[in-house]
């Protein structure tokens, strides 16, 4: 069964009239994370906030959990929970108050919400700051409690609206790490970044947006079959010209270095002439950033 | 979620937003009692007493209408700010259990001035019978105020303008009304 089925979403706001949704036709399957992949402004958080009740589409349909979100949104919002983008924790509460008032304004059981926020505070490792009032925490931690305030509920879908945003490697990975285990539990997340190793490393399905279009969605290894190169070639200090790897394939300068996509064969061999010739380099699988530029910057041109 | 639910989540969010706050936040009592007493001791004085008990009815109207319309700003912070609108639209809390908690919110912030001021009122002398209606009339002050803050933000696109709604409402709601009523519909205990 399906969380969200979408058909034909658009949304114009009324005061700015620019087309934020065009046609959005998308499924998201249950147990699934899916990750809506777009540069700022593509029109990720609308279609997040119409799918979560919180904003009405202006045409076509779309229903979450099996009720529409025009007709049935009370019957929605009992089995969802969300994470709002660049919000804040709220002064002097505690982690710990953030999540278990949430829960119990839930209606979730004092006995029930004391055990989910224990559980949910040691899983996002805030129990060192447990009882430090929210206003002393970093960045970093501030965003873990309302991930948390998020996970700690019993909701079947949980919306995740850029939760790693401007935070370091290690919490990204950290949060990563929870939602993994979220979705091990059998619940759904529907998640928007920018960031597109987030978007590949987590999710069973991608929908790349651009300018309120999709323009391409599947899972990560669908959407590389759309790059008809299989490597890339990252080369520093290049002692190449730029005529001379258009030989060996596709060149994209990035600041101060070249990289070039191609097949395994010329790949290797372009690494191993790079690295006779005294320069940095490095040669991976093309990845959905490759493919992500590629679409995106297309457009842009 | 039940009725009976919806209005505990409405005391928690009230909670959570105010008491949870003034535990950690000792400063914000003077702000609290700073702004009554005030209205109290200038009344009390300049009538040489007389006017005491008025000056506590005036006190408890205005702590609450305080709060109220202080929601113009409060709730453009919850909306804008901490997102934590956003977070309880998505959520089995409704409308009326969210907007019901951030109003709790601002009474349960006055009430260490009510828990001196309503004790007082029986003190001089307010029959036990009439304290009922009392209650009542604060309640509908409460409410009216918060209600009139709370719309005033939904028209808010910018924080600093919600605090400045509600400094603004304040004035039209709390002083205008007073400071341009004429002499004559005053009590006769305020002349002097």
């Amino acid at each position: 069964m399906n969380v969200i089925e979408a058909v034909s979403l658009s949304k114009i706001y009324h005061r700015s009239r620019t087309q934020a949704l065009s046609d959005i036709t998308l499924t998201i399957g249950r147990g699934e994370i899916f990750t809506l992949l777009g540069r700022n402004g593509a029109g990720k958080t609308t279609f997040l906030r119409i799918a979560a009740t919180q904003l009405m589409p202006s045409k076509g349909r779309i229903s979450v959990l099996g009720h529409d979100v025009r007709d049935e949104p009370l019957q929605i919002r009992s089995k969802i929970a969300v994470v709002p983008q660049e919000g804040s924790t709220i002064g002097p509460l505690t982690p710990w108050d953030h999540v278990y008032l949430t829960l119990l304004a839930r209606g979730i059981s004092r006995n029930q919400a004391h055990e989910r926020s224990e559980k949910t505070i040691e899983r996002l490792e805030l129990t060192e700051y447990r009882n430090q009032p929210a206003d002393s925490l970093s960045g970093g931690l501030k965003q873990r409690v309302r991930v948390a305030m998020a996970v700690a509920t019993d909701a079947e879908l949980i919306f995740l609206d850029e939760p790693t945003l401007g935070l370091d490697a290690v919490t990204r990975r950290r949060i990563w790490g929870v939602l993994n285990e979220i979705q091990k539990e059998g619940r759904s997340i529907l998640l928007t970044t920018h960031y597109i190793d987030e978007a590949e490393i987590l999710s069973n399905n991608v929908a790349i947006i651009d300018h309120g279009k999709m323009v391409l969605s599947g899972s990560p290894a669908e959407l590389l079959r759309n790059v008809k190169e299989r490597v890339r070639v990252d080369i520093v200090g290049s002692t190449f010209s730029e005529e001379e790897l258009n030989n060996y394939g596709r060149v994209v300068k990035l600041a101060e270095r070249f990289r070039v996509l191609t097949d395994d064969r010329l790949g290797r061999e372009l690494a191993d002439e790079a690295l006779k010739r005294g320069s940095d380099v490095g040669l991976a699988r093309v990845s959905l950033e490759d493919l992500f530029v590629d679409l995106v910057g297309r457009a842009e041109e | 979620m039940s009725g009976a639910k919806q209005f505990r989540a409405a005391v928690v969010i009230g909670y959570m937003l105010s008491i949870t706050w003034l535990r950690r936040n000792l400063l914000s009592l003077v702000w609290l009692f700073a702004t009554p007493f005030s209205l109290l001791f200038i009344i009390t004085v300049t009538t040489g007493g007389r006017s005491f008990a008025l000056g506590v009815i005036g006190s408890l109207l205005l702590v609450l209408s305080t709060v109220g319309t202080g929601l113009a700003g409060d709730a453009t912070w919850y909306r804008l700010e901490t997102k934590l609108q956003d977070f309880f639209v998505a959520s089995p809390v409704n409308q009326l259990g969210y907007l019901l908690g951030i109003a709790f919110a601002g009474l349960f912030f006055a009430s260490p001035a009510l828990v001196v001021l309503l004790p007082l009122l029986v003190y001089i002398g307010l029959p036990l019978i009439f304290l009922p209606v009392v209650l009542l009339s604060l309640v509908g002050v409460w409410l009216f105020s918060s209600a009139i803050g709370y719309l005033v933000s939904t028209f808010t696109s910018n924080l600093r303008n919600g605090w400045q709604s509600g400094l603004l409402l304040s004035v039209l709601v709390e002083s205008y009304p007073q400071s341009s009523t004429p002499p004559r519909f005053c009590p006769a205990t305020f002349y002097w």
